[in-house]
Formats: C-alpha cells, structure tokens, sequence
C-alpha cells in the first residue's frame, strides 16, 4: 500500500512535488498561527489570575476559527486618498516573508524543503524585507498616527536587525557554516553542546532583539495603544488587518524556531541517550519551538512597555557592543588560544 | 527556451521595466519603491549565475537597509513637483549632453572587446557542495587582503568623518543619565511615614 | 567593591527581570477569579438598584397617589405621570412613564415615595431590541411589580434595619 503511494509521489512532475510540500509547511503553520494567538490570550489571561476565552467551542477552542471568520467578512475599508495599490499590497508584503523563510527551516535532519548552502543567509536577507510592510503601510493609509507607527516600528527593526545579524554571525563562527542543517548538526551530543551555553550573550541578545524585531511587548512603541491608536496598522479592517495580524505571529513563530535551531539543538534531543533519542526529532523540533514561543507571550504578560528611546538606545549601545565583543572573544579563542574547542 | 532562459528574460524585463519607473513616476516614494524591485531583480539575476551570496547580500544590504533609510527620507519629504520643473527645458539641452556622454562611453567600453562572448567565458556550472560564500572569502581574505582591508578602513573613516561633521552639540538640551537612572534604589526615592490609620485624640487638639 | 560586583553580575544576567517573569509564572498555576457570568452569579445587594417597578397593596389596591414627588426628584427627567380623580374620589395616575434611556438610576424616585410604590428592583439583565419599549408605561411597571413582588419584598425585609 505504502510503495503504491511512494510510486505515485514520484510519478508526479516536479512542481507539483514542490507545491505539495510548501502546502505541507504552510497549511501547519497557518493552523499553528492561529492557535498561537488563542495560546497568547489564555496564557495572559492564566498570568493575570483569568480564565481568558472560552466561551466558544470545548474550553474555547474554536476562537481562533470564530475570529478568524469574523474578520473574513468584514469590510476592507480603504481610506480617502490612500494609496489604494499600496495600501493593498503592504499587507501582503508583511505576511510573505515570514512565510517562505520556512523554505530552508530544518524540521529534522531530512525534512527541509530547499537545503541551500546559504540559508543563514537566505533568513537573514528574507527577514529584513519584512519592514517594508510595515512601511508602506504606514505611508499609504494617509494617517499621522499609522505614518508615526510605521517610522517608530522601521526605525526599531532596522536598528534590532543589526545586532541579531551579529549574533548570527556568532554562531556562524562557531558551526563554520552558513547551512541551518550543518549548524544543528554541529551542536549534536546533548544539551551541553547547544550554542546557547557558550553563545549565552548572544543567545540574550538574539532572545531579546527577536522580540524587538517582531514589534512584540516590551517593545511594542510601533503599536502603542495609548500613543497612537495601533500603529501602522490603524486604517486597516477585516481581512487586510487578519493578514498583518497573521504576519506578526508568523513572525514570531519564525524567530522561534531560528533561535531553537541556532541556540537550542534543533531537533537534537537534549541527552544523547535511550529514553531521549526514542522520541522522533521533531517532536523535539517543535517542542523547543513551543517553549520559546511561550517565552514570547510570558515576557508580554510580564513587562511593561519599553519608552521609545530607550528602546533605541538598548538596540544600538549595548546590543550591538556586546555582540560585537563577543564575536571578537569567539574569533580570538579559535584561532589564537587552545580553548577554541570550548566554542564549536 | 529552457527555464533558465524564462528566468533570466524575466527578471531583465522586470529590471528594466522598474529601473525607467523609477525615472518617470511622479510619487518619489513610489521610485524609491521601483528602485527596491530593480536591486530585487537584479538579485534574482545574480542567483541564476550561481552567486547566491552577492544576490543574498544585496537583498540584505541595499533593499533591507539602505533603501530603507531611503525611504525613510523620502517620506518626510514634502516635494512640490511642479517647483521641481521648473528649470526643465532650460537645463534640457546640458543634460541630454551629459546622457549623450555617458552613452557614448558605455558603448565604447562595451564595445571594445573586452566584455564580448569571448573575453568572458561561460561560467562553469559548479556542483551542490561548492560553496559561493566560502570561495569569496578565502579570496578576500587571501589575495586581495590589503585592498579588502584598506576599503573597509576607508568606510571606517568615512562614517566617523560624517558623524563627526554633523554632530554638534547645542547647548540648552536635556540629557538624561540612564545609569544614573538605573542606580537608584526604592531607599533614594520612597520614604515611608508610619500613621495609624484614624485620628487619635493627640492629633486633633493639634 | 563586593556590592559592584554583585550588581555587574546582576545587570548581566537580568536577574530584575528574571524575577518578574517568576512572579508572573508563578501567577501561572494560581486559582483564578473569574466568575463564568451566565453560568456563575455573584451575590446582589438587597440595595440593587435595577429595573423599575410599581408595587400594590395587598389588597391588590396600586400604592401609587400620583404625589409626583418621584417625578419632581428624578435628577433625568426620566419619569412623567398625569393624574385624575377615580370614580371613588380618590387621586390616581393615568400615566406613569419611565424612560429607561434617561434613566440613572440613582434610586432617588424610591427615597422620595412616601407609599413605596416605585422601587428598583434588583433586576439587571434586561435589554431592549429595537427603538420602542425603551419606556415602560404604567402598566408595564404594574406588572413587573406583581411578578416579582415577593424578591421586592425580601429585599426591603433585609434592608430595612439599616435605614
């Protein structure tokens, strides 16, 4: 039965290979997004001692799908004298990249749609057009409010940008390479070989500068509500706001998962032993990427809102210097003291 | 045609198209925005010669940063189009000079030779395991390390010559010391005053 | 020097924050206060002060003397009420409105009755569909009065050793 399958998938031009598998990535993580928000409002809501939503479906678990249908047929409302191709396309510019940076994602040490040699960089490169979204956005709904979000959100991922990039080329130094596969494969043998111990200021740094990068709280200025409405996202309804909505999460789901495979060993199992190398490596895969996720709603529920210059100071005169120092003590370790291996 | 072909066609039709957009639309923020689809393309290009990591660093560098900041500036911008036209036909005539100059050089560097079919052989199609990135760093690194070096050295310069002329300090400005700011303790600022919580008949014949 | 060091130590590793996600985690696996509304009510004051209503005798004779010092004292011109003398030479109302839109109910109206006729009742989950029926005429006041007479009653029972 299994072979009669097998043969048909191979039998199957090439595109439609490709296209199953992106469907095999997308549709998941889509569901995953979507749950992702309902874990967010539970979660807070168990950390402010409330039930948070369950009213609809067993527990709640059909808000996502309420929420999701409610939004679906709400009217797009465009703005006078927006500009209605930009105003239109700016959602779908926010959502795409944090989308197809999944293509080169890991899942296990097979299960990754294009295992190109440069995927680093391909995530790095993806990531940084994420901001323009956000920008034209911002630009195209002729509001001071959305036009003051967009400035504060691009100047803040642009300046958080550069000290995630660093840490990343921390970890490049110590994998020597640039493929995400090679790099989880490097940090095999147990939770003590994963790069977050001896890359622990930059594993602070690329925790931190994700939240930043992703417009979450404690660096939320892009969207805050008692400043300026929403951000760049006040003009839009219905289904343009799901799109920005989904992107954000997206997102973060995506930091999430780099820094499992960056930091945490990927699908690596903590101890290289019986009981732990029985589970399958994706299960450990995304229960890392759970964890980290959850990081992500804990720090909202708990901090309050960084003030924006602040913010920028963080991002350009501690972040970046740390990374820097930190990328010079690596290099000079490797190649000029005998504790080089403590690194790789 | 074989896909390679179609890509490249593509994206060159893409390229050109965007790059004389950005020269004739009107909303300079919207030529920013064609410029982004020209580097876009442009790197897509690269990709098909099999230079992922010149294609990626574009991507990263020109349309993740600089044109970001471009953007930035262009935004704030409120430009007045017509003022703009003004002198139009009166600096015509100098400026089809300089277009006509340019062109004609183009063309007899082009021309020459030197970039022909022939000068320029195929690129060679490496395997999976050769790696783009690592190939161009061993020869920054190795071979032109002075030059690599002595360029970065200049930006280096570059940049801190531009901050140093455009930062200046005005007197007047409000500074705030944020270690100072995180020195303090509750004991520097809270001072708490024990009182029972009614009026006690010492305190009202005060 | 040590305390410097103590407090690099601390910068570096974040232990403020550390500290505050340990609370809010610890808030985590707390029992929560939630009240499941519709399923779950909290208890309501005997002083609740809801719904309007006109009570009567119980003789079955309306208390209501048409005195209008309710609509006299009402702070939202919520109330109006026209009076007539019955057949028995008694003074009656022909009218008693209550218009629940203006209505703040401050419960001014039941201070001021000098029969207790109208009073709030404790009745708070009410609403109104359309533009009419926003407000309710004598009768209707009348029989929310009968209907939920008894709960009026109790309440004004409980209440009545504190004024």
């Amino acid at each position: 039965m299994l072979e009669v399958f097998v043969e048909i998938w191979h039998s199957l031009p090439l595109v439609l290979q490709v296209g199953f598998k992106i469907a095999a990535i997308l549709f998941p993580l889509l569901a995953m997004v979507a749950y992702y928000t309902f874990a967010e409002r539970k979660v807070i809501g168990y950390m402010q001692l409330r039930v948070g939503p369950n009213r609809v479906g067993p527990r709640g678990w059909l808000q996502p799908i309420a929420d999701a249908v409610k939004l679906m047929f709400k009217e797009i409302i465009i703005p006078t004298n927006a500009e209605r191709q930009l105003f239109l396309i700016a959602p779908v510019l926010a959502l795409a990249p944090a989308l197809a940076a999944w293509a080169v994602i890991p899942f296990t040490d097979t299960l990754v749609l294009a295992d190109i040699d440069a995927s680093l960089l391909f995530v790095l490169a993806l990531t940084s057009l994420g901001v323009y979204g956000v920008i034209i956005a911002g630009w195209a709904s002729n509001s001071k409010y959305a036009f003051l979000g967009a400035m504060r959100s691009a100047a803040q991922i642009v300046a958080y940008e550069i000290a995630m990039g660093f840490a990343l080329v921390g970890v490049l130094m110590a994998a020597g390479s640039l493929n995400l596969r090679e790099i989880v494969l490097a940090q095999a043998g147990g939770f003590f070989q994963w790069y977050f111990i001896p890359l622990f200021p930059l594993f602070v740094v690329y925790l931190v500068s994700g939240v930043a990068e992703t417009n979450r709280a404690p660096f939320d200025v892009a969207e805050g509500e008692s400043e300026i409405v929403a951000g760049f996202h006040v003009e839009y309804s219905g289904m343009a706001f799901a799109v920005f909505f989904l992107a954000e999460y997206a997102n973060m789901i995506l930091i999430s998962a780099l820094t499992v495979i960056m930091f945490l060993g990927g699908w690596q199992p903590p101890l290289d032993m019986a009981p732990f190398t029985w589970v399958p490596g994706i299960v450990w895969f995304f229960g890392k990427l759970a964890l980290v996720a959850f990081l992500f709603l804990w720090f909202r529920a708990t901090f309050p809102r960084y003030r924006y210059d602040q913010i920028m100071r963080l991002g350009w005169k501690v972040f970046i210097p740390v990374t820097l120092v930190w990328i010079g003590v690596i290099g000079a370790a490797k190649f000029f003291t005998p504790f080089g291996f403590l690194f790789s | 045609m074989n896909f390679l072909q179609f890509s490249f066609y593509l994206f060159s039709v893409i390229l050109i198209v965007a790059a004389s957009l950005v020269v004739t639309v009107r909303n300079p923020v919207k030529a920013v925005l064609y410029l982004v689809l020209v580097f876009f393309s442009a790197a897509c290009i690269w990709l098909t010669l099999e230079a992922e990591f010149l294609a990626i660093v574009l991507v990263l560098v020109y349309v993740g940063a600089v044109m970001v900041l471009f953007l930035f500036v262009v935004m704030m911008l409120d430009i007045d189009v017509a003022r703009l036209r003004e002198g139009f036909t009166q600096y015509l005539p100098a400026g089809l000079v300089i277009a006509g100059v340019m062109v004609a050089e183009l063309a007899v560097v082009m021309l020459s030779g030197r970039f022909s079919l022939d000068a320029i052989p195929r690129p060679v199609g490496r395997g999976a395991d050769y790696s783009n990135t690592r190939e161009l760093g061993l020869v920054l690194y190795t071979d032109y390390v002075y030059a690599f070096e002595i360029a970065a050295l200049i930006l280096l310069v570059a940049i801190i010559a531009a901050i140093s002329l455009t930062f200046r300090r005005r007197g007047g400005t409000k500074v705030q010391v944020i270690a100072e700011q995180l020195r303090v303790t509750k004991a520097d600022r809270l001072r708490i005053v024990k009182m029972s919580s009614e009026i006690t008949d010492g305190e009202k014949s005060q | 020097m040590l305390r410097i060091f103590i407090r690099f130590i601390k910068t570096y590793f974040l232990w403020e924050l550390l500290r505050g996600l340990a609370l809010t985690g610890s808030r985590l696996f707390r029992r929560k206060f939630t009240v499941q509304y519709p399923d779950e009510k909290t208890p309501k004051s005997p002083r609740f002060r809801g719904l309007h209503a006109l009570r009567r005798y119980p003789n079955g004779e309306e208390r209501c003397i048409a005195c209008k010092l309710c609509e006299a004292v009402c702070p939202a011109v919520a109330i109006t009420i026209e009076s007539e003398e019955r057949e028995d030479g008694t003074r009656r109302t022909t009218r008693y409105d209550v218009d629940l839109f203006k209505c703040v109910y401050c419960g001014f109206c039941e201070e001021a009755c000098p029969v207790d006729s109208i009073v709030l009742t404790d009745i708070h989950e009410f609403h109104f569909e359309g533009r009419e029926g926003t407000v309710i005429d004598k009768a209707g006041l009348l029989a929310i009065g009968d209907r939920y007479e008894s709960s009026i009653a109790t309440a004004r029972e409980h209440d009545a050793p504190y004024r």
